[in-house]
């Protein structure tokens, strides 16, 4: 529905011009309006498209290697609760969320709630999304709108036995979930402010750079600080500003390169997960943006904690002295 | 006559054992060597970009580092052996697996390598941010799907 509106719009586009350029110069006043209407909504889709940069949707709702189609769904998620399949996000009517509501979406992410009302895995990360603000989610939900739809019907998660039961999910909400937008610190500086939005509620660093308890809560006073269990058995390092653990040593221009360009300080390069999250939305992110996600990140509490196998060397070593 | 031509036969192939172990390094070594070439690579790559942002003044090294990336990408699949799989290295199996697209990955890196170090040589400054981007990325498209964090 609104995908015809929009294409209506466009074709609207170049009548609307040549009606600007007629020697009389009179333009019925619905012209003008459609024309309002039809920029505020490309605006809108634009900024969409940046939120959806930013958030990294494309990575895990699309399965890239098994040549799935955007956005169509089913890229796995290893964890240590079971495997995870990404449902298919494009406007498909039957098998994607074509028949959602902006109020859908914007439940789905702010709560973490499907339209049925039934629970989300935060293997979908809400519990960051939910710092979104309204006009963001809602521009989100504009680009989304006008993507292709795919058909292609969502695969069942292949979960571990104890994490079965959604139900359960309503509990670990209670005790690991806070919803609502994000809210600015008056002490900070603009940029800080926007670096946080960033890196917490759109880029979602945390949510595989922080340690997990055994109930998949986020560790407290382990915000960044790397784990040993990340998705797909990976080895998530510590970003937080420790200087033996984490990337104290990084300047904040080298943090923002490394954003863009996957490189690091010592010419190593991103690989594996990161370089999927570089590749599909970081690299696209304006230069002021990356700066103050890395003013932001870098600005959290220092924490000491090895997960790198060359990290931990010396922390042995030291145990022997 | 026959037990001759056993003799000859079992002494060649004594002398090609022989030679096979002589040349066959052993895989750990191989896996050192492979991620001293790799670090050095990104050594030079990291040395070409702090020269060419201005964060240091040694242009007159750049001409050098920009010939040993060329020099040292220009076969990288050698220093994938078959039996350099296990150990203490990074190298997904895909490696091995899906070795084509593998092998595709690594020329991309070289031709990337020698474009950059062709503009340094040109004193081709305007594109050098272009050109160096390019080897960047190549590394990372490589990194993404054929190395892992070890545990």
């Amino acid at each position: 529905m609104h995908f015809v509106l929009l294409a209506g719009l466009l074709f609207a586009a170049p009548l609307a011009v040549a009606a600007g350029a007629s020697p009389t110069g009179s333009r019925p006043p619905w012209m003008a309006e459609v024309r309002k209407t039809q920029e505020q909504s490309f605006r809108l889709v634009k900024q969409g498209e940046y939120v959806y940069r930013a958030a990294g949707c494309y990575g895990c709702h699309t399965d890239e290697k098994h040549a799935g189609k955007p956005l169509a769904g089913g890229h796995a998620l290893a964890t240590p609760f079971g495997t995870f399949y990404s449902p298919n996000i494009t406007p498909d009517p039957e098998t994607g969320i074509g028949r959602w509501s902006e109020a859908d979406f914007i439940r789905a992410l702010r709560e973490g709630l499907s339209p049925a009302g039934d629970h989300y895995y935060p293997s979908f990360p809400y519990p960051s999304y939910t710092k979104l603000t309204d006009e963001d989610l809602r521009a989100l939900w504009a680009y989304l709108r006008v993507q292709p739809p795919v058909k292609q019907v969502n695969r069942k998660h292949d979960l571990k036995w104890f994490a079965r039961a959604r139900t359960f999910v309503g509990s670990w909400k209670g005790l690991y979930f806070t919803p609502g937008a994000y809210k600015p610190n008056a002490a900070k500086s603009a940029a800080w402010n926007r670096g946080a939005y960033l890196a917490e509620a759109a880029a979602h660093c945390g949510e595989c750079h922080t340690p997990r308890t055994a109930f998949g809560g986020i560790k407290t006073g382990m915000h960044n600080a790397g784990t040993r269990d990340g998705p797909d058995d990976s080895v998530v390092p510590n970003i937080t500003p420790d200087r033996k653990t984490g990337i104290g040593r990084w300047r904040a221009s080298e943090l923002a390169e490394y954003l863009e360009t996957g490189l690091t300080p010592d010419g190593d390069s991103a690989g594996d997960l990161m370089a999927e999250v570089i590749d599909n939305g970081l690299q696209y992110l304006r230069k002021d943006d990356l700066a103050a996600i890395a003013e932001y990140v870098l600005s959290l509490p220092p924490v000491e904690h090895a997960v790198r196998k060359a990290d931990k060397k010396p922390a042995k070593k030291e145990e022997f002295e | 006559m026959k037990h001759a031509r056993f003799f000859h036969c079992s002494l060649l192939a004594s002398v090609c054992l022989m030679a096979g172990t002589a040349f066959a390094a052993e895989p750990e070594d191989i896996i050192k060597y492979r991620q001293n070439v790799m670090k050095s690579q990104g050594a030079h790559l990291a040395a070409v970009g702090a020269i060419i942002n201005g964060k240091v003044d040694f242009k007159g090294h750049l001409g050098d580092h920009a010939k040993a990336l060329q020099a040292t990408t220009k076969n990288i699949p050698s220093l994938f052996p078959k039996d350099s799989d296990f150990g203490e290295t990074k190298a997904l199996d895909a490696v091995w697996q899906k070795n084509a697209e593998f092998q595709k990955l690594a020329k991309d890196t070289q031709q990337k390598a020698s474009a950059l170090a062709k503009a340094v040589a040109a004193n081709d400054s305007k594109n050098y941010g272009a050109r160096f981007k390019d080897v960047a990325d190549s590394c990372k498209a490589c990194h993404k799907d054929f190395r892992k964090e070890e545990k």
